[in-house]
């Protein structure tokens, strides 16, 4: 027998999960942990995408999942490989050394 | 017939092209040949064109080439049109400037200035050639405007041909720019006719011509004329000619004497049958030739520039067949521009060879007893003096300038006003040509001259020295036919034996003046005479007055618009934009987390309007 949760609670985990991961992108400096802030956030837009298709029992929700879990992949092969440049080039980890590219 | 009338401009054409495309890696030897020699095929080919042409016996030859451009009815073509008049100025183009162009193979060879810039010169001269060509053969007056202005800037180009020295090229745009004023007169003139008539094409236009009213008929002659009066130097806008004697001698032989200035001669007797119907404007030819020759021949007898004497008999020759023109000896008229074209060349290249000689010096006073050391320019001087002030008889400038005073001392209007302004400049033009051989060739010698001269140089002052002479006969048996009767009174016109006298008495008066034997040092000397003469050496002032009018107040608003009041508006709107540029680009600061947290924010913004909508 299942436990039936709410679907409210599980928006409100994702929601508590979105503002972690922004808050990690926006106040952490190490690219790397940069990259896993933006996987959580990710997670949770997932999360919410699951909750959402359990609720009206259609399946487009996990279809989401499987995209979001496809397009995280995607991005982490993109980004180690601009983490590996940015750390040969500047010496650091600190995304904000590469600010070049300014007004 | 004369399906190959397109080779005579199309030859000095393809040696313009020739030297240009090569940018002057070509050998000298091989410049001289494709530039004095694409002219002087061309010459040949023109002269087997007239020959045929006569022997046709037909009034005109058309031939068109292609059409330039079709924009509704509005179709011109580019076509060349063969008649006696543009028949005779083929001639003259081609063949006395085949003349200068060998005698320039000489001169420009191992330039001075310019070692390097023979291929440069005849690149030049050839166009110069097609354009003027073009000019006189087109059969619309599109195609002439298109020569027009082709001849405009070679003259321009070759003026300032001594680049390195600034006065050269201030000459040069003093040229261009009062030839302008004329060329804008004309061109409105172009409009006009266009407009009233729907036609470019120059013999439609002329048939057409009778549907004018006279106002006009008189406006379009009236404004052509100010074309006529910037490119052949007359007043009021003659004050470019003498400063242009600072191109290359052959230059001013070919453009400035020969050809080009006698553009707005041809001009007007193209345009005959609209000033047949615009008496007054008619009139107005006649009065500017008598003013400018009379004022020219005055203006020449100061001058101390070999070259500048010239310029100004130039202006004075040109005020003659404008005069004739004017008073309807239309066949006089185009005579004297043949014989003018002749002698005025072999003055202007015999002082070349002179000028050379003697190592670029052009001041007269520093020449002296040159006679006998530079015996066969002196000789060519001599005759194309002789010419210049029509000897009776043996030389061609006394036929055409004969012609001319006749018939304008029976013309209606104030003939004799025009005979006897005719016939004092007529006297004072012996004076001054008397006193540049005398003062030049004659007495101690102050320069000693090198004469390196060759065959391409004395070469062709022969053949002019013969046409000098015997083109006045050439013109009497050759042009009577071609043009209608040059000189329609015979010489037993009563004031015949006075016309041919007149002159002589300028020499007989200047022999013993400028050989110092009657001394007018008192009456020159005198603060009057002082006065007339400085008056007289600047061109009647005429430098002075523009440079007053036209020049300063011109420089004046200039400097104080020299931040250009137009150009605020779009300095204004520069400066905001980049004032905006500025504030957008501090937001760009590079930052990643920066972005992110203002995409967050917007994000924010976004979902709350939505929400509270």
């Amino acid at each position: 027998m299942a436990i039936e949760v709410p679907v409210e609670h599980v928006l409100l985990v994702a929601a508590a999960l979105f503002l972690l991961g922004l808050l990690g992108v926006l106040v952490r400096r190490n690219i790397i942990f940069l990259l896993m802030s933006l996987e959580v956030m990710m997670n949770s837009a997932g999360l919410a995408f699951i909750a959402a298709g359990a609720k009206w029992g259609a399946p487009d929700g996990q279809i989401m999942f499987m995209l979001i879990l496809a397009l995280a992949a995607a991005e982490v092969a993109v980004a180690l490989g601009l983490v590996l440049q940015i750390s040969r080039r500047f010496d650091t980890l600190d995304v904000d050394a590469a600010s070049e590219l300014n007004g | 017939m004369l399906e190959y009338l397109w080779l005579v401009p199309a030859l000095p054409l393809a040696g313009f092209f020739a030297l240009f495309v090569t940018e002057g890696k070509l050998p000298d030897k091989i410049v001289a040949v494709i530039g004095a020699g694409s002219v002087g095929l061309a010459a040949l080919v023109a002269l087997g064109a007239g020959i045929e042409f006569v022997q046709s016996g037909e009034a005109s030859y058309s031939q068109t080439l292609w059409t330039w451009m079709a924009v509704g009815n509005f179709a011109p073509s580019i076509s060349l049109y063969l008649d006696p008049l543009s028949l005779v100025m083929t001639g003259v183009i081609t063949g006395v400037g085949f003349l200068i162009h060998l005698f320039a193979t000489g001169y420009m060879w191992k330039d001075h200035q310019e070692p390097e810039g023979l291929s440069r010169f005849f690149a030049y001269m050839n166009l110069f050639v097609f354009a003027m060509l073009m000019l006189v053969l087109g059969d619309n007056l599109l195609v002439l405007f298109l020569g027009w202005e082709g001849v405009g800037l070679c003259s321009y180009l070759l003026i300032g041909f001594y680049h390195r020295d600034p006065e050269n090229g201030y000459a040069a745009r003093k040229a261009f720019v009062v030839t302008r004023v004329g060329d804008t007169l004309m061109a409105i003139g172009l409009f006009l006719l266009f407009r009233e008539l729907a036609t470019l094409d120059i013999q439609t236009a002329l048939g057409d011509a009778a549907q004018l009213d006279s106002g006009m008929a008189t406006a379009i002659g009236l404004l052509l004329l100010g074309g006529a009066v910037g490119k052949s130097a007359q007043v009021p806008l003659q004050t470019w000619l003498p400063d242009a004697m600072a191109g290359p001698t052959p230059v001013s032989a070919l453009i400035h004497a020969a050809t080009m200035v006698t553009a707005g001669v041809y001009l007007i007797a193209r345009m005959k049958g609209i000033y047949d119907l615009a008496p007054a404007a008619q009139f107005a030819v006649a009065i500017v030739g008598l003013v400018t020759l009379l004022i020219s021949s005055f203006t020449a007898l100061t001058q101390t520039d070999i070259k500048r004497i010239l310029a100004y008999s130039t202006m004075s020759q040109i005020g003659y067949m404008f005069m004739a023109l004017g008073v309807g000896a239309w066949s006089a008229g185009i005579f004297h521009l043949m014989t003018h074209a002749f002698f005025k060349a072999l003055l202007f290249l015999a002082s070349g060879s002179v000028i050379l000689a003697l190592h670029h010096e052009q001041d007269i006073f520093k020449m002296g007893g040159l006679w006998r050391k530079l015996p066969v320019p002196f000789a060519s001087m001599l005759i194309g003096s002789g010419a210049l002030v029509a000897l009776p008889f043996i030389t061609s400038g006394f036929y055409s300038k004969d012609a001319i005073l006749l018939t304008a001392h029976g013309y209606e209007h104030h003939g004799g006003l025009f005979w006897f302004g005719g016939v004092l400049a007529a006297v004072m033009t012996a004076l001054y040509t008397t006193r540049m051989m005398v003062v030049a060739f004659f007495g101690e010698t102050k320069t000693e001259p090198h004469d390196s001269s060759r065959i391409n140089m004395w070469g062709p002052l022969v053949v002019l020295c013969v046409l000098s002479i015997g083109g006045g006969w050439l013109g009497i048996g050759v042009l009577d036919g071609l043009l209608g009767p040059i000189n329609e009174f015979s010489h037993a016109h009563p004031m015949a034996l006075t016309t041919m006298i007149l002159p002589l008495i300028g020499i007989f008066l200047g022999w013993p003046i400028f050989r110092g034997q009657i001394d007018l040092s008192r009456l020159v000397g005198s603060t009057f005479g002082d006065a007339l003469r400085r008056f007289w050496q600047s061109g009647w002032a005429f430098d002075w007055v523009y440079d007053r009018l036209f020049v300063k107040p011109f420089v004046w608003v200039a400097r104080v618009n020299k931040g250009d009041a137009v150009d605020l508006v779009f300095r204004i709107t520069a400066a905001v934009t980049r004032g905006l540029h500025h504030i957008g680009a501090l937001t760009q600061t590079g930052r990643l987390r920066w972005y992110a947290a203002n995409m967050a924010i917007g994000l924010i913004v976004v979902v709350l309007i939505v929400a509270s909508a």
